[in-house]
């Protein structure tokens, strides 16, 4: 009753959480628009030639990068979860910190390491020097390079994930599967796996979406997929027909994971909620040889995906130190933190407002249209600056207004594009702990003679200081290491760490771009190191 | 308050660069450090300001599209002729007349629309302990699809532009069908699958994974001027470059190019930059950071690019503005016959 007394009185609310929806999902319709127009030869050697291989290849990838992901992910997961080994603390969260890495930044690094008079080389020239050092040192081709950079960078997703329900999972069950003497390795796989599975397969579905919207590290090791085959018809065919098609096939087959994430995510929540109970679990104190082994495999996980880049990184710094004052540190850290403090608060904001919105309105229709819109998350960034570029150029000559320089080419467009990649992560975010709070909460609060801002400021706010803050950092993340949209849209002089490191990197210089990827990791890991201990404060 | 004080701070940040009026604007794909130092010059030398947006082309040419009249961009300036032939056939430059230009640049290197500020060549490099030196007398690219090379052709990828521009060459001097022919021919020669750029190339003959390796000739002196360490610097010196087609067409030459865009706002200082690029000192301070060859007679290449050769032929016969023509054609060949 109440609800539809408010939808009444909000239907210019109504309106304008309809419109927002709208035009956050406007650039992408753009992409489903111009599909009509003329295709050159590209499309059909594509269709009768290259099709088979871009699906083959996509397919590879992405089911490679997520069973990989979901064997480091889980069992790395379960071994700080349920045991006690040396160094266990440590690797809780130092797990975590390849999420500083991007995967292009990791492919560098590998590319460097294992390439002909690469880093191994010089290494193992260093003990024993003979000409044919190169021929011992493994060569790996696109894809399995591709394979492995992705997959060091992306597994941090199903820990995560992983980790936080182990973490919940009841001391009954442990407790239960032990004296029904199941082995530890059925236990993990026969009842652990099983019970955690919206979990894993959330943080699967995240992995399955940035791999397939993967260009950067897919790009490096020349293996064509979807998105290069994207680049490809534009750069080499000017073919944006067949481009837009692609982008669309791509943004169907990424909406067909993202309702499946989502559907898991509710049943997540139902788990969650069943399972997370406040008795602690014990951990098992490992001994001898499973201690061994549950050490080396967190420290080779670690030293994998986080040591070794960071220290090819390193190793560059210190061997080409002339490159080191290239760099204007005190500008690029401030266009970073410009970008982080604008984009922040125009995401947060409206992922505030939006879902609070919702919340009154309480319409269906609303809700459908609104979770479409945060697709953005899923789209390849080159594309969605490409769909921004021309929507705006497209609304300017359409309305008669000028957009274009309010948008393109200014600290604003780069914002608005930044908002549009990753409006999702805020949105879905505060939507899922909005959903944890009572609406009856809501209706009491309007009875007591609580105002609707009131009710915002006074009841929801303070609920929400936590996961805000856990929001703001993923987003801080992802914003650091943004190339592709800062690259085509950013103002005249204007540069990031990302673009830095891009820049060298297409002069064939990886070792300049040492400083910028060691700055991004090092920001990265800051941030990670401050959610880690600002999460676990509060248990 | 304090947000509001912030906001306008970063507003005046925002807007400080407009408040210069003497200032050009440039679009650039070439990401060399050198070149931010030459703009320096030229700051010094007029007193104008360069603002500078680097990325790929496309990229550059698709936002200067949609930009439209509102661009505010005065020069694109690209790394390779077919990129520049694609802007200029999308309409984005405008016609001026510089007589600088026109005595300083030959005619091959430019069009009405844009002009060439610094050459490279598309050559091999062999690595002596590998190689008989007789086979490779007179060689041309033609040989690279000749049977007696199976499996000893290094190359990068398809997606490469030098590349595409180099089978456009092939298409412009010998016509479609032979060019095709060369392709085929070629790719069943590869020594694996195309993989790395340019450099890695030259590495792989290095290390033997190959005898004969196709790279533009900056990357092996960026290697010899240890810019890339010791290793790379040990593994450059044995190998050694040759300019193909020294006894039939000459050697296949691309080009950094610039045109002055359409709706440029500062079209007098975009001209004078455009000019600087061509002055003595500019194409010193180009050819001695990036290794490329000099457009302007009168500057020498770095010593370590004079070491692989001055005196070769170029194929001067044909115009390096009919890759871009060529280029989608070649692309399409490549692909149609296996070149990943």
């Amino acid at each position: 009753m109440l609800t539809q007394f408010y939808l009444k009185k909000f239907n210019a609310l109504y309106f304008l959480v309809f419109v927002l929806s709208l035009l956050i999902l406007s650039p992408f319709l753009s992409i489903f628009i111009s599909l009509f127009g003329e295709v050159t030869e590209y499309f059909f050697i594509i269709k009768d030639r290259l099709f088979e291989l871009y699906l083959f290849n996509t397919i590879i990838l992405v089911v490679s990068v997520v069973s990989i992901t979901f064997l480091l992910g889980t069992f790395s997961a379960f071994l700080v979860s349920f045991y006690e080994f040396p160094g266990c603390r440590f690797f809780k969260w130092a797990l975590i910190l390849s999420f500083a890495v991007p995967s292009y930044i990791y492919g560098y690094a590998f590319t460097a390491f294992f390439e002909n008079y690469g880093t191994a080389y010089s290494i193992v020239s260093f003990f024993h020097n003979s000409e044919s050092v190169n021929t011992y040192i493994p060569k790996f081709n696109g894809m399995v390079g591709a394979i492995i950079s992705l997959s060091f960078s992306l597994y941090v997703y199903v820990y995560i994930f992983s980790r936080s329900t182990f973490t919940n999972q009841s001391s009954e069950i442990i407790e239960t599967s032990r004296i029904f003497g199941l082995s530890t390795g059925s236990f993990f796989l026969k009842v652990l796996i099983p019970l955690s599975r919206p979990a894993i397969i959330t943080g699967l579905s995240l992995v399955a979406m940035e791999t397939l919207s993967d260009f950067g590290t897919v790009y490096f090791f020349n293996i064509p997929t979807f998105t290069t085959a994207i680049y490809d018809s534009w750069m080499g065919f000017d073919d944006t027909t067949t481009a837009n098609l692609l982008s669309a096939f791509l943004l169907i087959i990424i909406l067909i994971f993202f309702t499946t994430e989502k559907f898991s995510r509710k049943k997540s929540s139902y788990y969650d909620r069943k399972l997370s109970n406040k008795n602690l679990k014990k951990n098992i104190n490992l001994h001898g040889w499973a201690s061994f082994f549950a050490f080396s495999f967190c420290f080779l996980l670690f030293f994998l995906s986080f040591i070794f880049p960071f220290l090819q990184m390193l190793y560059w710094s210190f061997k080409f130190p002339e490159y080191f004052f290239i760099y204007n540190f005190f500008e690029l850290n401030l266009n970073l933190l410009k970008l982080i403090f604008l984009s922040l608060t125009l995401i947060i904001l409206v992922s505030f407002f939006v879902n609070y919105a919702l919340r009154i309105l309480n319409s269906n229709f609303l809700n459908s249209v609104s979770s479409l819109s945060i697709i953005g998350y899923a789209v390849p960034g080159l594309i969605i600056s490409i769909a921004l570029m021309s929507f705006l150029s497209f609304t300017s000559d359409y309305f008669n207004v000028n957009l274009r320089n309010a948008f393109i080419g200014s600290i604003t467009g780069l914002v608005l594009g930044y908002f549009l990649r990753f409006y999702s992560v805020s949105f879905l975010g505060i939507q899922s702990n909005y959903l944890k709070i009572d609406k009856k909460v809501d209706e009491s609060s309007y009875l007591l003679g609580f105002s609707k801002f009131k009710t915002f400021r006074l009841i929801h706010l303070p609920y929400f200081k936590k996961p805000t803050l856990l929001i703001s950092i993923l987003l801080v993340i992802e914003i650091i290491k943004e190339l592709p949209i800062t690259l085509v849209m950013r103002p005249f002089n204007f540069e990031t760490f990302a673009t830095k490191a891009y820049s060298f990197a297409s002069q064939d210089l990886l070792e300049a771009t040492a400083v910028p990827s060691l700055s991004i990791i090092v920001w990265a890991t800051i941030f990670i190191i401050f959610t880690f201990k600002f999460s676990d404060s509060d248990k | 308050m304090i947000i509001r004080i912030i906001y306008t701070f970063c507003f005046l940040i925002l807007n400080a660069n407009f408040l210069v009026s003497k200032e050009v604007n440039v679009f650039s794909s070439r990401h060399y450090e050198s070149d931010y130092k030459l703009y320096d010059f030229f700051t010094k030398k007029t007193g104008i300001k360069v603002n500078v947006i680097t990325g790929k082309s496309k990229l550059l040419e698709k936002r200067i599209i949609e930009e439209g009249s509102s661009c505010k961009g005065d020069l694109l300036i690209l790394a390779d002729a077919g990129r520049m032939g694609s802007a200029e056939s999308k309409g984005l430059f405008q016609k001026f007349n510089s007589s600088v230009l026109k005595k300083k640049i030959p005619e091959n290197l430019r069009t009405d629309y844009w002009y060439s500020i610094a050459k490279r060549a598309r050559i091999f490099f062999y690595n002596n302990a590998n190689i008989n030196n007789k086979d490779l007398k007179n060689i041309d690219y033609l040989d690279l699809a000749d049977e007696k090379w199976d499996g000893d052709i290094l190359i990068r990828a398809s997606n490469n532009i030098y590349n595409q521009s180099l089978v456009a060459y092939m298409i412009e001097v010998y016509g479609e069908k032979k060019a095709t022919e060369w392709v085929r021919g070629l790719v069943k020669n590869m020594a694996r699958s195309p993989q790395g750029n340019d450099r890695a190339q030259i590495l792989g003959v290095a290390a033997k994974e190959g005898k004969i390796a196709v790279a533009n000739t900056y990357y092996h002196s960026l290697m010899m001027s240890g810019k890339k360490g010791t290793e790379q610097k040990k593994a450059a010196k044995k190998v050694s470059p040759i300019f193909p087609g020294q006894n039939s067409k000459g050697t296949h030459i691309n080009i950094s190019g610039a045109g002055l865009l359409k709706h440029s706002p500062n079209k007098k200082n975009a001209i004078k930059l455009l000019e600087f690029f061509l002055s003595d000192k500019a194409q010193k301070h180009i050819v001695n950071n990036t290794f490329e060859y000099p457009i302007s007679k009168n500057v020498n290449p770095h010593p370590l690019v004079s070491r692989m050769g001055t005196n070769f032929k170029e194929n001067n016969s044909i115009s390096i503005s009919s890759y871009f023509k060529w280029q989608s054609k070649a692309y399409k060949i490549m692909l149609e016959n296996g070149w990943k």
